[in-house]
């Protein structure tokens, strides 16, 4: 595996190249500094650039022309990373030693192509692209709730973090969609692609000098970007006694998360010390949650714990039934308790270590988890795969313990299933 | 040694004495293994007989199995002996097959032995049995509120009649309730035996020593003989068991689902190929490349696209078409219904997804969970690995599509709505 950044003035370019693999990877994102009215235009704007081109001035015909390039496969999502939103467009195809001379280049040619010359007429997106984005995503805000644990999770959010960019939901709002035209979005995309940090990761077997020259030859922005801004949200308000709050909704199951704040975490905590705390409590099937709250009491199928460094936050979430809430909250209070009482083994530490290990050996084996690593290293400054498995080793109990003490209840949260009329 | 041409994949196939297949797939190039291992035993299997008595027993009984099958006597967690090697463990059910697998860069053959010891050693007793009632019953209610596989187990219910998929695999929270440990032992007894049962390995592996280890292991086993799998027979009609079915969920936007229920014992082709080809018929016809879409996308219909998939049932395919609107959703279903009267297709896009079909294979081949997946449904759905998987769809041609055009009725469906409550 041979890793290179080249820094244009306008653009980043990471190659990842590696002859494991049958296929290329590519990622192309734009990042700016996250603002609510934007999500819905981004939104609009991964939607609708994967729609039609000017090439291409129907879904269909640029459906058509994927299978033609050998089932080429794009796809884009938008991601809130702290305080920046990133849209992410991806293109897969197989290696041109599988298919034909030349499709590497055609296939490359054919994504950045779709990004960079959309479907305009006079100045502005074509009615039926913009429509039918502006639909759909309507129907995504819409359904949003549809999904329980979707729901619940961002419930948490709009009472934990009030006003601050983690209250604010990916798919965006309605009032900021029905202020979008076609003119404006036309305006946006200009000036995002003139604006934006943009980075494109490459992960395959490839020719440096071909991929540099089809991206130099389509690329020709010559702003000048920088980032100023961290990604880190810090959480300074923190309740002396955690709030309780309960929604109600027509399901069969309940919904628990209980979120924490984590203040004053080091570089050294959030990357390597948290992953093993987070392991041991609530990360796996042999983690102290899933033991006591599952197979000893039986109160749940799903219980778990995850964290977000960049937003210094952690959660425990579990699917119950609403009778055993309380019962569920002192258990896992119990739990986690233990955890800042240093109530856990040496043993447990090193299964932690070993699986984060292996889950890095297993990084090498997907472009997808490749382009991951060197994400979080161009923008969060998180070491890559060598430096981690050196520092992992490092994590003490004490480390832990200390941690943990740093980790305190804010609110719980119940999505509170209740008995309507059944089908 | 068998090459599965044009994927640059070498399968290692042993059948050992006591009937268990092994399969191994070696690719040194990643870091990672990944192993099943697999008993032909599923949601569909609750009525069988054991010495030529007929036995029924509860539904949802071989997910609950594979929930038990973690229990070990002497107490120790099989979690935790994977986490111990940096491994993941996991099991799951399906209608057909139970399996149980494993993945991890470390300690692969010890991993491996492990698999086979606690997969080969059931611990069921009245408490542990218990105990996962209230587990089950929870996962139960977890897929209940998700309109997605809701909307499955609605298509599964209304298209069958006597064939025991009409049931789902996780079975009720009542039929779960009545499990007992005597229950599962007589399922364990019937279909776990290593006759009824394949490993595949994929991933970075020296294949001597996989076999050697296997080999050692099922050696030292002292197994009953292999007993006869004879299950009840059924009488499938070609009919649907309910043509409209509306289901009221807290959903905001109605979906629907037109599952069409086609025999396809006289079409004179393998199932698999039946399987590739229809499903690229029908897609041809209402999927993303379609003029039909695309029209229905710009008469404001639907905004994403039809969604086409297959459902094998031995002798039925049901092949579903479901989307979401909020349109008028009737006047949707009409046109659809209308659209695949005709499946005829064009060489031209036929060719191309040929094309399409073979990359999707090699894309497939370069990933060591999908190759074992893979390999996996074709020992299930073909009875064997599929060595010349490229040759065949090259082989494909506008007279497999005359075939089965000239066999199949496309007049017995279900339709199915989820709709918002409000």
């Amino acid at each position: 595996m041979e890793y290179k950044k080249i820094k244009e003035p306008a653009y980043n370019i990471h190659f990842i190249k590696t002859d494991k693999f049958k296929k290329i990877r590519i990622k192309i994102n734009f990042k700016e500094e996250l603002k609510k009215e934007n999500i819905v235009i981004r939104n609009m704007l991964s939607l609708i650039l994967l729609e039609s081109s000017k090439k291409y001035p129907t879904k269909r015909l640029l459906d058509i022309e994927c299978e033609e390039l050998y089932n080429v496969g794009i796809s884009s999502n938008t991601s809130i990373s702290g305080n920046y939103h990133i849209l992410s467009f991806q293109e897969v195809f197989l290696n041109e030693s599988y298919t034909e001379e030349n499709m590497n280049e055609l296939s490359f040619q054919f994504f950045l192509n779709l990004l960079l010359d959309p479907n305009i007429v006079d100045n502005m997106f074509t009615i039926d692209a913009f429509n039918n984005a502006k639909k759909c995503l309507e129907e995504d805000i819409m359904s949003f709730g549809d999904v329980p644990a979707r729901l619940a999770l961002s419930n948490l959010y709009k009472n934990m973090c009030p006003n601050t960019p983690l209250e604010l939901v990916s798919c965006g709002y309605l009032e900021d969609l029905n202020n979008v035209t076609r003119e404006s979005l036309y305006e946006y995309y200009k000036n995002m692609i003139k604006s934006n940090l943009i980075d494109i990761f490459v992960v395959g077997n490839f020719n440096d000098d071909e991929m540099l020259n089809i991206i130099k030859k389509n690329m020709t922005i010559n702003t000048i970007k920088k980032q100023n801004l961290s990604h880190f949200i810090k959480q300074d308000k923190i309740r002396n006694r955690a709030q309780t709050v309960i929604d109600e909704k027509d399901l069969n199951q309940s919904i628990m998360i209980m979120g924490y704040k984590i203040k004053d975490l080091t570089e050294f905590e959030r990357v390597y010390v948290l992953s093993i705390y987070n392991a041991i409590l609530g990360g796996s099937p042999d983690s102290k949650l899933f033991k006591q709250i599952r197979e000893k009491h039986s109160l749940c199928y799903s219980i778990s714990s995850s964290y977000s460094g960049i937003s210094n936050l952690q959660f425990i979430s579990a699917g119950i039934d609403k009778d055993n809430f309380k019962k569920c909250v002192n258990l896992i209070k119990k739990e986690v308790k233990k955890m800042q009482n240093g109530d856990f083994s040496e043993e447990q530490i090193n299964q932690a270590k070993i699986t984060y290990k292996a889950s890095l050996r297993e990084i090498e084996d997907t472009p997808s988890s490749m382009i991951s690593i060197y994400e979080a290293h161009e923008y969060l400054n998180y070491d890559l795969i060598d430096k981690r498995e050196e520092n992992i080793s490092k994590v003490t109990k004490e480390m832990i313990i200390n941690t943990a003490k740093k980790i305190k209840l804010d609110t719980i949260y119940l999505l509170k299933g209740v008995e309507n009329e059944r089908n | 040694m068998k090459e599965i041409k044009g994927l640059d994949c070498k399968v290692y196939h042993e059948k050992l004495d006591n009937g268990l297949n092994v399969y191994v797939v070696p690719n040194n190039t990643v870091n990672n293994t990944y192993a099943t291992y697999t008993t032909l035993y599923g949601g569909r299997d609750n009525e069988f007989y054991i010495n030529d008595k007929l036995v029924s027993v509860p539904m949802g009984i071989a997910h609950f199995l594979e929930h038990k099958m973690f229990e070990m006597k002497d107490g120790s967690d099989v979690f935790n002996f994977f986490s111990e090697r940096g491994s993941n463990c996991n099991a799951n059910t399906t209608g057909t097959r139970t399996c149980y697998l494993f993945s991890g860069p470390n300690s692969f053959y010890e991993n491996l032995e492990y698999l086979l010891k606690y997969v080969e050693e059931p611990y069921f007793t009245d408490k542990n049995v218990e105990k996962e009632k209230g587990i089950i019953g929870q996962e139960i209610m977890m897929y209940k509120d998700n309109p997605y596989s809701r909307m499955y187990d609605e298509i599964m219910y209304n298209t069958l009649i006597n064939h025991p998929l009409k049931y789902p695999t996780i079975g009720t929270i009542e039929s779960v309730n009545s499990i007992t440990k005597e229950n599962l032992y007589d399922c364990y007894n019937t279909f776990y035996h290593p006759s009824n049962m394949f490993i595949v390995v994929t991933g970075n592996v020296d294949v001597s020593k996989t076999f050697d280890t296997i080999k050692k292991h099922e050696e030292k086993r002292v197994l009953e003989k292999a007993p006869v799998i004879r299950r009840k027979e059924f009488n499938e009609p070609d009919k649907v068991f309910k043509k409209n079915v509306d289901i009221k969920m807290d959903v905001t936007i109605p979906k629907a689902a037109i599952a069409f229920k086609i025999n396809v014992k006289n079409i004179n082709m393998k199932d698999t190929d039946i399987y590739t080809c229809l499903l690229n018929m029908v897609d041809l016809k209402v999927g993303p490349t379609s003029l039909f879409t695309e029209k229905m996308k710009q008469e404001g219909f639907i905004t994403d696209t039809f969604d086409t998939s297959i459902i094998k049932c031995d002798d039925h395919f049901i092949v579903v078409i479901d989307f979401e609107t909020t349109s008028d959703i009737d006047v949707v279903i009409e046109k659809v219904i209308n659209e695949v009267k005709d499946l005829s297709v064009n060489k031209k896009d036929f060719e191309r997804r040929k094309k399409v079909a073979i990359s999707g294979l090699l894309f497939v081949s370069d990933n060591i969970y999908k190759l074992n997946d893979k390999i996996m449904s074709d020992i299930i759905n073909r009875g064997s690995i599929n060595y010349n998987p490229i040759e065949d769809i090259k082989n494909y041609d506008i007279k497999n599509v005359d075939e089965i055009i000239k066999n199949i009725n496309m007049d017995n469906y279900s339709i199915i709505k989820i709709l918002p409550k409000a």
